[in-house]
């Protein structure tokens, strides 16, 4: 913590100028206006990504509440130097869906499991890529993964799917599932690089 | 697993697509290893991208979040609560020098015994931000103008002050149960300022402590709040 004045802060209006790394200051000062800005950027991208996950609006909106009063709560436990807070965002964002999406699917029972993972096989996943409303060089990138590859992070990131689920949802043995998703996503990032996407930490 | 195990599943991890005791023992791994904590983050990074999207979270969202943070409460009762029970059973201030001896001891041991878990454990953020302070806090403990004082209500809590700054051991609260907080306040005049969250079981905090006249502790519903109504588990007035 630093000593600064307190009744210093940014104005209200100098926020929208503030990098998000500032903003998080702010929110550990309890300014609710910066986590209203912080809401602004990337609530967008959470609610969207929780949306697809849980495939339910409801769900959706407990989980962007969630995460953005866990961010009020705890900024601290933000490190900008270990990556944006977009990704960090949607990293609890992900990780929470998928906690619900389990406990909902545990509770459901084994023999619905076994039947999800069958339904996911025959998915036209290559479809629902293409229906996001993703930025172009995202698609691009994407499209340019091998499809092996492709499938599986699809599965296990927007379905919600461990890589052994993936593995029986692909009829694939799970060694080779875990090294496409890493394989796939180091790809993915070069893909992402080349676009003029930096992905940087 | 072995380190090779353990990289090979860091992109299913990034994706939380590992199962649970694939993910405790990653984490494990993750402590020592600054090199697969970079991948991961990157890992995460990447899969950012993916959740990119161009519509707005729905609107009235952010009233009910809006209204979830903003509590208000009295804030100058509760200052006025501290004081009186201070008085009442003290007949005197808050303040208090202690046996000066015994709790830089007892503070040096706790500090001690926090690196010894650290270098065991290697636990975490939060041990290795203590470890970097100690040097603070050991030069703290020894400055002739180090002071020495407690928050005095349910158990004793032992703060050292040096200029500026202050070394809180709370260890000695009890655990509370999930869904609990501590919280950590200082008085500056008639204005309680939330100095920090300080989570169910806390252990060494250190802060600035310049420009308050006292500290509180309280226990609230996680995520803290903003304005404490509840009546201080223990409170100190400093010098």
């Amino acid at each position: 913590m630093t000593s600064a004045p307190k009744n210093q802060g940014m104005r209200q209006d100098d926020l929208t100028l503030a990098s998000d790394a500032q903003l998080v200051v702010a929110i550990g000062r309890w300014r609710q206006e910066a986590l209203a800005e912080a809401y602004r950027r990337h609530a967008g991208a959470v609610f969207a990504l929780a949306s697809r996950v849980l495939a339910s609006r409801n769900l959706a909106e407990e989980v962007v509440q969630e995460v953005f009063l866990r961010l009020w709560d705890n900024a601290e436990r933000f490190d900008p130097e270990r990556g944006s807070l977009r990704s960090w965002l949607l990293a609890q964002t992900h990780g929470r869906a998928v906690d619900l999406l389990r406990s909902e699917t545990a509770r459901k029972g084994r023999e619905e499991r076994e039947h999800r993972g069958r339904a996911e096989a025959g998915y036209d996943l290559e479809h629902e890529v293409w229906d996001l409303t993703v930025a172009d060089q995202v698609r691009d990138a994407l499209g340019a993964l091998p499809a092996e590859e492709r499938k599986a992070i699809e599965l296990a990131y927007f379905k919600g799917l461990t890589y052994r689920e993936v593995a029986a949802a692909l009829d694939q043995p799970e060694g080779t599932v875990k090294s496409r998703i890493r394989a796939g996503l180091k790809r993915l990032r070069e893909g992402l690089a080349d676009a003029g996407l930096e992905v940087g930490v | 697993m072995t380190h090779e195990e353990i990289q090979e599943l860091l992109g299913a991890y990034a994706l939380d697509a590992v199962d649970p005791d694939e993910a405790s023992e990653i984490e494990l791994h993750l402590r020592d290893c600054p090199r697969c904590r970079a991948e991961v983050a990157e890992h995460r990074e990447t899969a950012a991208f993916l959740a990119h999207a161009g519509a707005d979270a729905p609107a009235d969202l952010w009233d009910r979040i809006a209204g979830t943070i903003d509590v208000p409460a009295p804030v100058i009762p509760m200052a006025l609560r501290l004081g009186d029970r201070a008085r009442d059973r003290r007949g005197g201030s808050w303040s208090r020098p202690v046996a000066l001896v015994g709790v830089a001891a007892a503070m040096v041991i706790a500090v001690l015994g926090l690196q010894v878990r650290n270098q065991d454990q290697r636990i975490d953020e939060l041990a290795a931000e203590l470890a970097a302070s100690d040097g603070g806090f050991a030069a703290a403990v020894s400055h002739r103008d180090a002071e020495m004082l407690e928050l005095e209500g349910a158990t004793a809590i032992p703060v050292v002050v040096s200029e500026g700054k202050a070394w809180l051991q709370a260890a000695a609260l009890p655990e509370l149960e999930e869904g609990r907080t501590y919280q950590l306040w200082g008085a500056a005049g008639d204005e309680l300022v939330s100095i920090a969250v300080l989570g169910r079981d806390p252990g060494v905090i250190s802060f600035d402590v310049e420009g308050y006249a006292l500290l509180a502790i309280t226990e609230e519903d996680a995520p803290g709040v903003v304005k404490s109504a509840n009546p201080p588990v223990v409170a100190g007035e400093l010098s």
